[in-house]
C-alpha cells in the first residue's frame, strides 16, 4: 500500500501534533526506561553532572561563536587586531581553559565512574543470600539456566527457561552468560546494564530488582538478521512468589526432563573462566 | 642538504594521459574528489534506506522502492537493512571521506602549499588511485551477489563475520576490497610523509607550513602505521573464511580448533581508533586556516595548535579500549583507557580555543568556506563533549550500542567532516577548475544542510540516552522504544531534507565545472598568502615557473604597517614588522 | 645550482624517509601479527599447547641460515661494483632456496597433524611463515626487476635502487629471525 504525498504531509503535520497530544510530553519521551535497580541511579546522577558541566562549556563556545561573529564581522569591525595569540598571557588563557576543561569533567568523570564500576557495579562477591543464574545466548533467543535445590548447574533439577527470565525483588542477581554461535549483548535498559555474551568465554553481570512487574531484555550486538527480534522478558517477582516458582519449577524439571538430552545440558560449573 | 628542484615535464596531450592516467597530483587530486562524491551519494542513499525504515517499518520506499527490493514490494527486508547500515558505514568512511578529505585535498594541495611541482613519487600517487578504484569495483560487485553483500556491521566482529554467521562471498570481497583500500592508503601515506619531510621549498620550516598541511601530515603518519594494523586483521579473517585457519572462531562456528573472537576485537581497533582521527585531523587543519585566512589576521596560538594536533595524534593510538568496555577487559585495563582516553580533552581544547582566539577581534568575511568552517566548530563543539559521556566506563555500561553513541561519531565524524569538506571544495575550488562556484547557492547550502543535520543528529543522542540500541531493523518490537517514534520519524525528516539539499551542492558544483559562459577566476580570488594562491587559477600543470622562496608564515593577515594596499603578505614576502 | 653529489645526497635522503615509511607500515602489520601471538601465548594455561607438539627443528634453522646469507650475499653485491652480478644472482638463489624450505616445512607440519584447522596457535604457525613468504615472493620480484639494473650495468641508478630493494630484503630478514625465535625456538 502506498501513501500519497497529501496523506505524508498529514502525517507530517499530525506526528508534531501527536508529540504534544500524547499522553507522554516531549520531554518524557526520550527519558531513559524506570530504573528497578539499585545502583542505576549512579550512571544518571554522572550523566547529569556531565550534562550541566559540558553545557556550561558548550555555552561558552557557542558564545564566543556567534558572539565573536556578530561583534566581529567584517561590516562591524573592519581592523582586526593583529596577534599570533603566542604571547604569555594567551598561552596562559589557552592552558586555563584546557586545564578547567579537564578538572570539571574529565578528572570528575574518572574518579566517578571509577569508583563506582569498584564499588558496585564490578563487585561480584556473590556469597550470601543471591539469586545465580547462567544465560546461553543464541542467534536469535535467550536461555536461562537456575540451578535448583542442589545449588549446583548442569544438573537434573535444573529450570530452563526460554525467552524470560523470573528474578525475586530485592536480592541480587548474579549472571555468568556465554553464547552458543556468535556475540550477543546481554542489555537490562531497566537496569542500565548490559555485557557482551560471546562464544568460547564466560561474562558476568549483576544487578537487581526493587520492583515487581514485566520489563525488556534485549540484545545489544549484532548478531545477524534477526538481532531486533532477540527480546526476552524480565519478569520480577515477590520473594514468595519466586520461591514457590522454582519450587514448582524444579519438581517439573525433574520429573519431566530427559536426562538423556545433551541439548539441556548447556550450563556449567558456577565460575568456570 | 641541499634544496632538490623538481623539473618541469612536458604537458600531458592525450585524453588518457591528462584524464585517466595522469601523474598530476592535481589531476589524481580530482579523481579522488569525484569519486568519493560518487560514493557519498551511495552511501547517503543506503542512510535513507536505513532512516526510511525506522521512520515506516513495512512502508515501501518511495519511488525507488520496487527498483530496489521487488520481492517485498518496495519494503526493505531486514537481511538486506543490515547490509544496508554496514556499507552505509563502510562506504562512508572508507570511500567517501578518505578519497575526498585525504586522496582529493592532501594531493591537490600539499605540492601547491608546500611549493613542489608534484609529489615525490608521481607514479605511486597514480597507483594509489587505481588501487582506490579497484578496491571500490570489489565492494560495489559485492552488492550484487545472490547471498548480498557483507552483513555484520562496519566493524566485522567474529563469529558473525565467520562463514557460520556471513556464509557467501560478500564478507570475503567486502574484507578483499578493504585490503586493496588499505594498499592504496598506505601508497598515499608515504608519498605525503615524505613529500613534505623532503620537497618543502626553500625558506618553509615546519612551523611555517599551513595547518592544513600539519592535519594531513599528521593524518598520513597515523594512515602509515595503522592501517597495516586493519590490513593485519583483515588478512587473518579472510584466511579463517577461507583456508580454514581458527584465529577468530568459537562456539559453534569452532567445529575443530578454536580461537579467540575478541583479538580481532582488539586488532580492528588498535586501528580502529586512529582511524577516527585520521578521518578528522585533516578537516581541523582546513578549519584552523580557513578561520584565520576570513577573519583577516593570523592563526591564534599557530604552535600550540600544531603541538596539540601533534599531541592528539600520539595519544589516539593508547586510548582504542574505550570501544571493548563491554568485552569485560581487566579492571586494570579497563581503567587505564579511560584514564588515557580523558586526556586527549586538554590538547582538543587547546586548539578549540585557539579557533575562537583566532575568531577573536578579527574582521570576519562570511564566503561559504567560512561559513562552514564556523560550522565546524558548533559541531565540533557539541559531538566532541559528547565523546566524554563514552569515555565513562560506567556511563558506558548504559550508552554502549546505542543511538547516543551514533550520535556521537555522526556529529564529529559525518557532520565535522563533511562541513570541513565542503568548506575546503568552495575553497579549493577555483584552484582546481579556475572558476568560481555560485556564492548564493553556497550559502544556501550551508543553512539548509546545518540546520536539518543538528536535527539529525542530536535527535538520536536524545534516541540514545531513552536507552534505544543500533542495528535493528524494527526498533518498535520494544515497549521502552515506543515513545520514540515521534522522534525517529522526526529525524527521518531532517535526513531526507538535508539529503535533497545536497543537490543543491551538486548542482553548482557540475555547472559551474562544465558550464558555459563562466568567468575565469583570478589567481586570488580569497585574497591570502599561501603559495597556491601565487599562482593562476586555475594551477598550470607545473604548478610553479619558479620554485618559491618562503619569507614568512602563511597567515600573515591584517597587519597594520603594511603599505602596498593589500590586508596580507604572500608567503614569499618579507615579513613586515608590526 | 645545486652540484651532482649535492643531488645525490637529497635523493639518497628522499629514498631513505620513505623507505623507512614503508618498512613502518609493513613492520606494523607484521607487528600486530606478533601481538596477536603474544597475547595467546601469555594468556596459554600450557606451552607449547598440544596442537603443535613436535614442530620440525632443522628446516626452520636452516631457512634462518639461508636468509642470514641471503642478506649478507645482498650486502656484497651492493658493495663490490666487479662481482656485482655474481652476488645478485647468490641472493636471488637464496631466496628461491628460503622459498623451498619453506615448502617443505609447511609439508612437513602437515605430516605431524599440525593442521591450521586444529586451533589458533597451528593456525598462526602456518598462516604467519605463509604471509612472511608472500613477502619474500615480492622481494624476489623486486630482487628480478634490480637484476635488470644489475646485470645489464646501469651505473647511474643503482645506488639508490640497491639501497631501497636492500632494506626491504633485510627488513624480511629480520622479521623471519623474529618468527623463527617466537615460534620455533623460545
Amino acid at each position: 500500500m502506498s501513501i500519497s504525498f497529501s496523506e505524508r504531509l498529514l502525517g507530517l503535520i499530525s506526528n508534531v501534533y501527536e508529540i504534544s497530544a500524547k499522553s507522554v510530553s516531549f520531554w518524557e519521551s526520550f527519558q531513559p526506561p524506570e530504573d528497578i535497580s539499585s545502583n542505576g541511579h549512579l550512571i544518571e546522577w554522572l550523566f547529569y553532572y556531565t550534562t550541566y558541566v559540558n553545557l556550561f562549556w558548550f555555552a561558552l563556545v557557542v558564545i564566543g561563536l556567534f558572539g565573536f561573529s556578530f561583534l566581529y564581522s567584517q561590516k562591524r569591525h573592519k581592523k582586526p587586531v593583529y596577534t599570533h595569540g603566542n604571547e604569555k598571557k594567551h598561552l596562559f588563557i589557552t592552558a586555563f581553559i584546557a586545564v578547567g576543561v579537564f578538572l570539571s569533567v574529565d578528572l570528575v568523570i574518572t574518579k566517578v565512574s571509577s569508583r563506582d564500576m569498584k564499588e558496585s557495579f564490578w563487585n561480584f562477591d556473590d556469597s550470601g543470600d543471591t539469586v545465580k543464574v547462567q544465560v546461553l545466548a543464541q542467534q536469535w533467543a535467550w536461555n536461562f539456566r537456575y540451578a535448583g535445590a542442589d545449588g549446583e548447574f548442569n544438573t537434573a533439577d535444573d529450570v530452563v527457561t526460554l525467552n524470560n527470565m523470573r528474578v525475586p525483588m530485592g536480592k541480587k542477581i548474579f549472571i555468568q552468560m556465554t553464547s552458543k554461535d556468535v556475540i550477543h549483548a546481554f542489555y537490562l535498559p531497566n537496569a542500565r546494564v548490559k555485557a557482551d555474551a560471546i562464544p568460547g568465554r564466560f561474562s558476568k553481570l549483576w544487578f537487581d530488582a526493587n520492583k515487581a512487574g514485566e520489563y525488556e531484555i534485549a540484545c545489544a550486538e549484532m548478531c545477524g538478521t534477526h538481532h531486533y527480534l532477540m527480546k526476552a522478558q524480565l519478569t520480577v517477582l515477590t520473594q514468595e512468589d519466586f520461591a514457590s516458582w522454582v519450587n514448582e519449577s524444579q519438581s517439573m524439571a525433574i520429573a519431566t526432563n530427559d536426562t538423556e538430552d545433551v541439548n539441556l545440558r548447556w550450563g556449567w560449573k558456577w565460575g568456570s573462566k | 642538504m641541499a634544496f632538490l628542484e623538481q623539473h618541469i615535464h612536458d604537458e600531458p596531450k592525450t585524453f588518457v594521459s591528462k584524464y585517466l592516467i595522469s601523474y598530476d597530483h592535481k589531476v589524481i587530486g580530482k579523481q579522488f574528489l569525484f569519486y568519493g562524491i560518487f560514493f557519498l551519494l551511495v552511501g547517503g542513499l543506503m542512510a535513507l534506506l536505513i532512516r526510511w525504515t525506522l521512520a515506516y517499518p513495512g512502508v515501501p520506499f518511495p519511488v525507488i522502492g520496487n527498483l530496489l527490493f521487488p520481492h517485498t514490494g518496495g519494503v526493505v527486508p531486514p537481511d538486506t537493512y543490515a547490509m544496508l547500515f554496514t556499507m552505509h558505514g563502510t562506504i562512508m568512511i572508507f570511500f567517501a571521506i578518505t578519497p575526498i578529505l585525504i586522496g582529493a585535498f592532501g594531493n591537490f594541495c600539499i605540492p601547491l602549499m608546500i611549493g613542489a611541482r608534484d609529489m615525490i613519487f608521481p607514479t605511486l600517487n597514480m597507483l594509489s588511485f587505481w588501487f582506490s578504484m579497484a578496491s571500490g569495483a570489489l565492494l560495489l560487485i559485492s552488492l550484487c551477489l545472490p547471498l548480498g553483500a557483507a552483513a555484520g556491521g562496519w566493524t566485522s566482529y567474529p563469529t558473525l563475520s565467520t562463514t557460520l554467521g556471513s556464509p557467501g562471498a560478500g564478507q570475503t570481497l567486502w574484507l578483499l576490497s578493504l585490503f586493496l583500500f588499505g594498499a592504496s592508503s598506505t601508497m598515499g601515506a608515504v608519498n605525503y610523509i615524505t613529500t613534505v619531510i623532503t620537497l618543502r621549498a626553500p625558506g618553509m620550516d615546519y612551523f611555517k607550513m599551513p595547518l592544513t598541511i600539519w592535519g594531513i601530515w599528521l593524518t598520513s603518519i597515523l594512515n602509515a602505521i595503522f592501517v597495516p594494523v586493519l590490513g593485519a586483521g583483515l588478512i587473518l579473517l579472510t584466511f579463517d573464511r577461507v583456508f580454514g585457519t581458527t584465529f577468530f572462531l568459537a562456539g559453534a562456528a569452532a567445529t575443530s580448533g578454536k580461537g579467540d573472537p575478541v583479538l580481532f576485537q582488539h586488532v580492528f581497533w588498535i586501528f580502529g581508533h586512529p582511524e577516527v582521527y585520521i578521518l578528522i585531523l585533516p578537516a581541523w587543519g582546513i578549519v584552523s586556516d580557513l578561520l584565520s585566512f576570513f577573519s583577516r589576521k593570523p592563526a591564534f596560538g599557530y604552535k600550540m595548535t600544531a603541538l596539540s594536533l601533534t599531541a592528539i595524534t600520539i595519544l589516539s593510538t593508547v586510548v582504542y579500549g574505550h570501544h571493548m568496555y563491554t568485552t569485560q577487559m581487566s579492571p586494570l585495563l579497563t581503567q587505564s583507557f579511560m584514564t588515557l582516553t580523558m586526556l586527549i580533552s586538554m590538547p582538543s581544547a587547546v586548539f578549540f580555543a585557539n579557533w575562537l582566539g583566532t575568531l577573536w577581534k578579527g574582521s570576519i568575511r562570511f564566503t561559504s568556506p567560512m561559513l562552514f568552517s564556523l560550522g565546524v566548530v558548533f559541531v565540533f563543539g557539541l559531538g566532541g563533549l559528547t565523546g566524554l559521556y563514552l569515555a565513562s566506563t560506567s556511563i558506558d555500561l548504559y550508552l554502549h550500542d546505542t543511538y547516543f553513541v551514533v550520535g556521537h561519531f555522526h556529529y564529529t565524524m559525518a557532520a565535522s567532516v563533511l562541513l570541513g569538506g565542503f568548506a575546503g571544495t568552495y575553497f579549493w575550488f577555483p584552484k582546481m577548475f579556475g572558476r568560481m562556484m555560485d556564492e548564493k547557492l553556497a550559502k544556501i547550502h550551508f543553512w539548509a544542510t546545518m540546520i536539518p543535520l543538528n536535527g539529525i543528529f542530536t535527535g538520536m543522542m536524545m534516541m540514545g540516552w531513552a536507552g534505544m540500541h543500533r542495528r535493528l531493523y524494527n526498533p518498535f518490537i520494544y515497549e521502552f522504544t515506543q515513545n520514540l517514534i515521534p522522534l525517529n520519524k522526526f529525524v527521518t525528516y531532517c535526513a531526507i531534507t538535508m539529503g535533497l539539499v545536497q543537490f543543491i551542492f551538486l548542482y553548482n558544483f557540475f555547472k559551474t565545472i562544465f558550464g558555459k559562459n563562466i568567468p575565469q577566476a583570478s589567481s586570488n580570488p580569497w585574497e591570502v598568502g599561501t603559495l597556491e594562491w601565487t599562482i593562476p587559477s586555475p594551477a598550470p600543470h607545473y604548478n610553479f615557473k619558479e620554485i618559491p622562496h618562503v619569507k614568512c608564515g602563511p597567515h600573515e593577515l591584517g597587519n597594520p604597517n603594511l603599505t602596498d594596499g593589500k590586508d596580507f603578505q604572500y608567503q614569499t614576502e618579507e615579513l613586515v614588522k608590526a | 645550482m645545486a652540484t651532482k653529489a649535492q643531488i645525490q645526497e637529497e635523493k639518497v635522503f628522499q629514498n631513505s624517509v620513505a623507505m623507512t615509511v614503508t618498512l613502518i607500515a609493513f613492520g606494523m602489520m607484521f607487528a600486530t601479527l606478533f601481538l596477536g601471538y603474544f597475547l595467546v601465548r601469555a594468556n596459554a594455561a600450557v606451552w607449547p599447547p598440544v596442537e603443535i607438539q613436535n614442530m620440525p627443528k632443522l628446516l626452520p634453522f636452516l631457512s634462518t641460515l639461508v636468509m642470514g646469507l641471503s642478506s649478507l650475499t645482498y650486502f656484497k653485491m651492493e658493495k663490490s661494483e666487479s662481482q656485482r652480478s655474481l652476488y645478485w644472482s647468490l641472493t636471488f638463489a637464496l631466496g628461491i632456496v628460503f622459498l623451498v624450505l619453506q615448502w617443505i616445512l609447511w609439508a612437513a607440519l602437515k605430516e605431524k597433524g599440525i593442521l591450521v584447522s586444529n586451533g589458533n596457535v597451528p593456525s598462526m604457525v602456518i598462516a604467519f611463515t605463509w604471509i612472511h613468504a608472500a613477502h619474500i615472493l615480492l622481494g624476489l620480484i623486486a630482487l628480478l626487476w634490480l637484476g635488470k639494473f644489475v646485470l645489464k650495468k646501469k651505473e647511474e641508478l643503482t645506488v639508490i635502487k640497491l639501497m631501497n630493494v636492500g632494506k626491504f630484503w633485510h627488513f624480511l630478514g629480520v622479521i623471519w629471525l623474529l618468527i623463527y625465535l617466537m615460534m620455533f625456538v623460545l
